[in-house]
C-alpha cells in the first residue's frame, strides 16, 4: 500500500514537474512607452506578464513584433522601436542583442542562422555598414550574433519563411501611403546559403504585410489590400511550385487573412476583416483553409467557413483579436483579445478539438506566440508535425466548385493539377 | 501616422508687479461700450491680469493655465513639446482659445498651439467654463466647452523695450516691444527671436532601468512680430510666426544613440484681424469682428539617419476667412436680447496622397437673453451650428452638421456672496483631419457631445489695505461619442471612431488674498481641484468600467506667492498634481504625483529716463523627473536669465 501512495505521488510530482503546455505571448505594449513585455503561460495558468524583466532585472523594450526558436537553447525576438533583436535562452534569461539591423520585423531560422527582415536601408555586417534603397534581409551567425550578410529585397519586407534553403520573403511597400514608391506585390526568392536574391514572384496582390505562416511547401500570406479600392485577400503560396521555375505558384483568395496561423494537421486557420475607407465598413471572416486543395483547386475548394468546436462562438465574442496560435507540439489553440488597448489584453485557449478552456489576463496588445517544446522533448518534435502538414500532392480533377471528378468532362471548364482547362 | 502638429512657445518675461515702464503693466478696465447697467457674469471663470500674470515663471500661455482649477495641462517636455490644456476632462478640443473676442481655430486638428501666443503682449488670461455672456457676443464664442480669453494689453503711453534672455539648454531669446498713443490711437509693435537646443538632461531610475541621456532632436529656433492697433471701439491686430524645431520621441530602450527618430517641423502662421463695436442711442450694441488666417506647416521624416518610420516630406496649408455680426438690444436696464451671426470658410490643402482639398463652410448663429433684476441673474442662450464640408476627396464629403444647443446660466448675488449655478450642452465638430485623413480618416464620425452642470459661490471682501476672494464650484459632466483614433476589429489599420462615454464630477476651488503696506506688496493665490472622472463607456468591460480616465489626477493644487518691496520682488509657485494612471492593464501603469517649484527673482532700477531690469527664474527648484507623457521626460531644474532696458 505505502508503495502504492508512493507511485501515486511520484506520479503527481512527475505531473508537476513536466510541463506540457508551455508558451511565451509577446505584448506589443503602446509604441514609445517602452512598455513591451513577455507573458510566460504554463499548463493553464499564467505564470508571469513581465517575465524577461523578472529573469533579467531590465526592461525587452519598444513594441516585440516576432519570436522564434532558434534550437534548444535560443530564442529570438525582434524588438522593433528598439532596433533591437534579443536572443534569450528558453527560461528567458537574456544571451545577446544587436542593433545592427534597425526596425526588424519577421524572423526565421534554420537552426543555425536567423534570417530577420528589416523596412530599414542599413545595416551593420560583419563587413561594415551596408545601404540599401529598399528593404532588406539579413543574415545572423548565432555563434557570433553578428550579420555575416544581407540581400536587398523590395521595399518594407515583412513575412519571411525558409523552405528547402530558401527564403521567401513577403514585400508589403507598406510606407506608399506617405513615401514615394508604390505597395509591393512581391514575395521574393533568395538562396539562404550564398543570400543572393532567385528571384521576385509578383502575386499580383498589395501590401502583403502581417505574420506569415508556414505549412511545409505551402505558405499563407495576407494582403490587407489599400483600404480604398483594392479589398483584402489571402495568398496560399507553393514554395516548392516556385522553386520548380513555375510562376503560376500561389492562389488568391477573397478572404483577408490579418492573423493566422498553422494547425496540427497542416492547415491554416485565418481571421481577417475586409475593410473600407469609403464606407468604414467591414466584413469578417474566420476559415480553415487546406493549402494543398486550395492549390489543386486553383482556388475553387480547400475553403471552410467553420471553426472547430466553440472557436468561432467564442472568437466572435473577443473585443479585438490581435493574434492566433497553434501550439505545434501539443495542438492547443490560443488566440488574444487587444480589447480596448488602453487595457490588459487577454490569452484565450481551446483544447486541440476547440473547446474553450479559459481566458487569461496578460498586457497591452499581445500578439505574438511561441510555443516551448513540453518537457522531456526538444524543438526537433516540431519538425515531425511540420512534416505532417507536407501534404502529398494529389493528382486530380476538380469542378469549379472544388468537388473531385473522376474523368474529365467532355467540355467546359475544369481544374486539373491545380490549372484551369478550358474543353470546347 | 498621425500628422504631428506640435507646439512652440513664446517666451515671456515680467518685471514686476509693481506696474513698471518696462513691461508697462496696466490695470486696463475692459474696453466695454457699456450699457445702462454692466451685467455681471454668471460664468465660472478665473483670471490672472496684469502684475500677477506677468509676475509668475512662463514660458508659455499654456504655463500660466496651469494654475488655474479644473485645468490639467499635457506637455511632452521641453521648449518645442506640444502643450495642450484640457479642462474639467472634456479634452483639449472642447477649449476654445480667443484672442480679443476672435476664436483661434485649428480646422485641420482642433487644438491651438497656446505656445505660439507670448504673454507679453497680453493684459490677462481667463478662463470661462460657461459662457462669459459679454453683452455684445460672437455666436461662436458660445460653442466650445470652455472657454480661455486672452486679451491684449493697449498701450497708454509711448515706450520702448528690449530683452536679452539666456536660459538653460543653449537658449537665447531677444525681445523688443515698441508702444505709442496718440489722440485716442494707440498701438504697439512686438518682435521675439528665439533659439534653444533643448538637449536637456534626463533620467529614468527604476528597479528595472537606470537610462541617464540627453534629450536629442528637441531643438527649436522661433521668430514671431505682431502689431496691435486701437482706437475706441475699434480693435485690430497683425501677427506671424515662423518657426523650426525637432520632434523628438519617447525615451525607449536602445542600445546606442546610433539611430535617433528624426522628425522635423517648420510653422509659419499668419493672421490679421480687426473688431469694431459701437453703441446707438443707449439701447442698441453692434459688434463687426472680421478674420484671415494662413498657417503652413510641414513636417519631414526624410533624413538618412531615419529607419523607423516612412520617410515623408509632408506640407500643409490652411486658410481661414471669418466674419461676425453681433447685436444687442437694451430695453431696459434689467434685460439684454442679443443676436449674432458668424461664419468661418476654412480650405486644407495638403500633399498627401489620396488627399484633396477640403473647404468647411461654418456657420452659427446664437439667440440669448439676459435679465438683471436686483442681484439676480439670469441668462439664456439657444446656438445653431451648421458644418458643410466640399471635397473631391476618394472618401467623398462628410454629410452636413446641423444642431441647435442651450444653454442657461442663472446668479444672485447677497453683498460679496454670489450664488450661481449654470448647464450647457456643446459639441465639437469632427476635425478635418477626423474626417478625411488619409488612411485614417471617418467620414461617418458624429460630433463629441458634452454636457456641463455646474453649482458655485463666490464670496470678495475688499478693504483700502486688502482684499480676498474665494470661489468654489462642483460640477458634473457628461461626455459623449467621444473621438479617437483605434485599431479596427480585424484589420491593422486605425480609424477615427466614435467610442466612448466620460462621466466626471469634480470640485474646482480658488482662493486669492493681497495685502499692500508701505513698500511692500503680497498676493497669494491658490487652486484647487478634485475630481473623479471615470470611463462608462463599456459596462461589460470590468477592467475599464467606471475606472478612472487615464492622465486624469484626482487631486491637483496650485500655489502661488509674490512678495514685491519696492524694485525687488519674488514669486514662488508651487504646483502639485497627483497620481495619473496611464492605462488599465498594470497597477504600476501610473504617473506619479510630482511637485513643482518655480521662483522668480527680479530687480528693476530707474536711472535717468532709462529703466532697466534683471531677472533671475528657477524652473522646477527641487529638480523633479517627472512625465506628463510616459517617457517623455520633463526637462527638471533649469535657469533663465533676463535682462531689461527700456525708455
Amino acid at each position: 500500500m505505502k508503495k502504492l501512495i508512493l507511485l501515486f505521488l511520484c506520479s503527481i510530482a512527475v505531473n508537476i514537474l513536466q510541463a506540457q503546455e508551455r508558451i511565451i505571448l509577446l505584448n506589443e505594449g503602446n509604441w514609445q512607452a517602452d512598455n513591451g513585455k513577455i507573458t510566460y503561460f504554463e499548463d493553464g495558468e499564467v505564470i508571469s506578464n513581465q517575465w524577461f524583466r523578472d529573469v533579467n532585472k531590465r526592461k525587452l523594450g519598444d513594441t516585440p513584433n516576432d519570436i522564434i526558436q532558434v534550437n534548444n537553447n535560443l530564442i529570438a525576438i525582434s524588438v522593433n522601436w528598439s532596433n533591437i533583436i534579443q536572443f534569450i535562452s528558453p527560461d528567458g534569461k537574456s544571451v545577446a542583442e544587436t542593433e545592427d539591423v534597425p526596425n526588424n520585423r519577421k524572423l526565421a531560422t534554420d537552426g543555425n542562422y536567423v534570417y530577420v527582415t528589416s523596412y530599414g536601408h542599413e545595416c551593420g555586417t560583419v563587413d561594415g555598414f551596408v545601404t540599401f534603397t529598399k528593404g532588406y534581409v539579413a543574415k545572423i551567425d548565432i555563434r557570433t550574433f553578428k550579420v555575416v550578410a544581407t540581400c536587398e529585397v523590395g521595399y518594407e519586407p515583412e513575412g519571411i519563411a525558409l523552405y528547402e534553403g530558401h527564403l521567401f520573403v513577403a514585400n508589403t511597400g507598406g510606407y506608399a501611403f506617405q513615401e514615394d514608391h508604390e505597395y509591393e506585390t512581391t514575395v521574393s526568392i533568395i538562396d539562404a546559403e550564398t543570400m543572393q536574391l532567385v528571384r521576385d514572384v509578383d502575386t499580383g496582390q498589395i501590401n502583403l504585410y502581417g505574420k506569415l505562416s508556414q505549412s511545409g511547401q505551402y505558405l499563407c500570406i495576407n494582403s490587407p489590400g489599400d483600404y480604398y479600392d483594392i479589398p483584402a485577400a489571402t495568398v496560399i503560396f507553393d514554395c516548392e511550385k516556385a522553386l520548380e521555375g513555375d510562376d503560376d505558384c500561389f492562389v488568391v483568395l477573397e478572404y483577408a487573412s490579418t492573423y493566422n496561423c498553422t494547425m496540427l494537421d497542416g492547415n491554416f486557420l485565418a481571421i481577417g476583416a475586409r475593410f473600407s475607407y469609403y464606407t468604414n465598413e467591414y466584413t469578417f471572416n474566420y476559415v480553415v483553409i487546406d493549402p494543398c486543395e486550395v492549390i489543386i483547386t486553383d482556388g475553387a475548394g480547400g475553403v471552410e467557413e467553420s471553426l472547430p468546436g466553440t472557436m468561432l462562438d467564442d472568437l466572435m465574442a473577443l473585443g479585438m483579436p490581435y493574434g492566433v496560435y497553434v501550439n505545434p507540439y501539443t495542438g492547443y489553440i490560443y488566440a488574444t483579445d487587444a480589447g480596448s488597448f488602453a487595457a490588459a489584453g487577454a490569452l484565450v485557449q481551446w483544447s486541440p478539438e476547440g473547446n474553450f478552456l479559459g481566458r487569461h489576463k496578460v498586457y497591452i496588445n499581445p500578439a505574438h506566440f511561441l510555443a516551448l517544446p513540453p518537457d522531456g522533448d526538444d524543438v526537433t518534435s516540431i519538425r515531425q508535425i511540420a512534416d505532417r502538414g507536407r501534404l502529398v500532392r494529389a493528382d486530380g480533377m476538380f469542378d469549379l466548385r472544388g468537388m473531385r471528378m473522376d474523368v474529365a468532362p467532355d467540355r467546359g471548364l475544369y481544374i486539373h493539377d491545380g490549372k484551369k482547362i478550358y474543353k470546347q | 501616422m498621425y500628422l504631428l502638429v506640435q507646439s512652440a512657445l513664446a517666451q515671456d518675461v515680467g518685471t514686476g508687479l509693481k506696474p513698471s515702464r518696462l513691461d508697462s503693466i496696466q490695470y486696463l478696465s475692459e474696453v466695454v461700450i457699456s450699457s445702462k447697467q454692466p451685467f455681471r457674469s454668471t460664468a465660472t471663470s478665473q483670471t490672472l491680469k496684469g502684475g500677477e500674470l506677468q509676475a509668475l515663471s512662463t514660458t508659455s500661455v499654456a504655463d500660466a493655465l496651469k494654475y488655474f482649477a479644473g485645468v490639467q495641462i499635457k506637455d511632452y517636455g521641453g521648449l518645442g513639446g506640444l502643450k495642450t490644456i484640457n479642462v474639467r476632462s472634456l479634452g483639449a478640443q472642447h477649449v476654445g482659445i480667443y484672442v480679443d473676442g476672435i476664436r483661434v481655430t485649428n480646422a485641420q486638428n482642433g487644438t491651438v498651439d497656446l505656445g505660439k501666443f507670448s504673454l507679453s503682449t497680453m493684459e490677462s488670461v481667463s478662463l470661462y467654463n460657461a459662457n462669459k455672456l459679454d453683452n455684445c457676443q460672437s455666436a461662436s464664442e458660445y460653442a466650445s466647452g470652455a472657454t480661455v480669453y486672452l486679451r491684449t494689453r493697449r498701450p497708454v503711453k509711448d515706450s520702448l523695450s528690449v530683452q536679452l534672455r539666456r536660459a538653460s539648454f543653449t537658449t537665447w531669446m531677444a525681445k523688443a516691444n515698441a508702444q505709442f498713443e496718440r489722440k485716442g490711437w494707440s498701438g504697439f509693435i512686438d518682435g521675439e527671436w528665439t533659439d534653444s537646443r533643448g538637449d536637456y538632461p534626463f533620467r529614468y531610475h527604476s528597479e528595472y532601468e537606470d537610462t541617464v541621456g540627453r534629450r536629442s532632436n528637441s531643438d527649436i529656433r522661433y521668430g514671431r512680430i505682431e502689431g496691435a492697433l486701437f482706437k475706441g471701439g475699434f480693435s485690430s491686430h497683425v501677427y506671424y510666426y515662423d518657426s523650426e524645431r525637432g520632434c523628438p520621441g519617447g525615451i525607449v530602450r536602445r542600445l546606442s544613440d546610433k539611430y535617433v527618430n528624426v522628425g522635423r517641423e517648420w510653422d509659419r502662421d499668419f493672421f490679421v484681424q480687426a473688431s469694431y463695436q459701437a453703441q446707438l442711442m443707449d439701447y442698441h450694441h453692434v459688434k463687426v469682428n472680421a478674420k484671415y488666417t494662413h498657417e503652413y506647416l510641414r513636417y519631414c521624416t526624410d533624413y538618412p539617419e531615419n529607419h523607423n518610420t516612412a520617410r515623408v516630406n509632408n506640407h500643409y496649408i490652411q486658410q481661414d476667412g471669418y466674419g461676425a455680426l453681433c447685436y444687442a438690444f437694451t430695453p431696459w436696464s434689467w434685460l439684454s436680447l442679443s443676436a449674432s451671426y458668424d461664419a468661418r470658410y476654412s480650405k486644407l490643402t495638403a500633399d498627401l496622397k489620396k488627399f484633396d482639398d477640403v473647404f468647411r463652410l461654418d456657420q452659427k448663429q446664437v439667440l440669448a437673453a439676459q435679465v438683471n433684476w436686483q442681484g439676480l441673474r439670469m441668462a439664456a442662450s439657444l446656438l445653431h451650428q451648421h458644418y458643410r464640408d466640399i471635397t473631391s476627396a476618394h472618401v467623398g464629403a462628410a454629410d452636413p452638421l446641423d444642431r441647435w444647443t442651450p444653454a442657461f446660466s442663472t446668479a444672485y448675488t447677497w453683498g460679496g456672496l454670489t450664488l450661481r449655478a449654470w448647464y450647457k450642452k456643446i459639441f465639437r465638430a469632427p476635425t478635418l483631419n477626423d474626417l478625411y485623413y488619409t488612411q485614417a480618416g471617418n467620414r461617418n464620425l458624429k460630433p463629441e457631445y458634452t454636457k456641463q452642470l455646474n453649482f458655485g459661490l463666490e464670496y470678495q471682501f475688499n478693504s483700502p489695505h486688502w482684499n480676498a476672494s474665494l470661489q468654489a464650484d462642483v460640477y458634473q459632466n457628461k461626455i459623449e461619442n467621444r473621438i479617437v483614433c483605434l485599431p479596427l476589429k480585424g484589420t491593422y489599420t486605425w480609424s477615427m471612431m466614435n467610442y466612448g462615454y466620460t462621466f466626471c464630477r469634480g470640485l474646482n476651488a480658488t482662493a486669492q488674498g493681497r495685502f499692500h503696506t508701505g513698500g511692500w506688496q503680497f498676493s497669494l493665490l491658490t487652486s484647487l481641484t478634485w475630481q473623479r472622472d471615470v470611463n462608462r463607456t463599456d459596462p461589460d468591460d470590468e477592467d475599464t468600467y467606471d475606472k478612472p480616465i487615464c492622465y486624469s489626477p484626482t487631486l491637483s493644487s496650485g500655489i502661488t506667492a509674490i512678495v514685491g518691496w519696492r524694485n525687488l520682488q519674488l514669486t514662488t509657485s508651487y504646483l502639485y498634481v497627483g497620481e495619473r494612471m496611464w492605462s488599465y492593464a498594470d497597477p504600476e501603469d501610473v504617473l506619479a504625483p510630482y511637485h513643482n517649484i518655480d521662483t522668480k527673482l527680479t530687480y528693476s532700477h530707474t536711472i535717468g529716463k532709462m529703466e532697466w531690469g534683471v531677472c533671475l527664474e528657477v524652473c522646477d527648484l527641487l529638480d523633479e523627473q517627472y512625465e506628463h507623457i510616459p517617457r517623455y521626460p520633463m526637462p527638471g531644474r533649469n535657469y533663465k536669465l533676463t535682462l531689461s532696458f527700456g525708455l
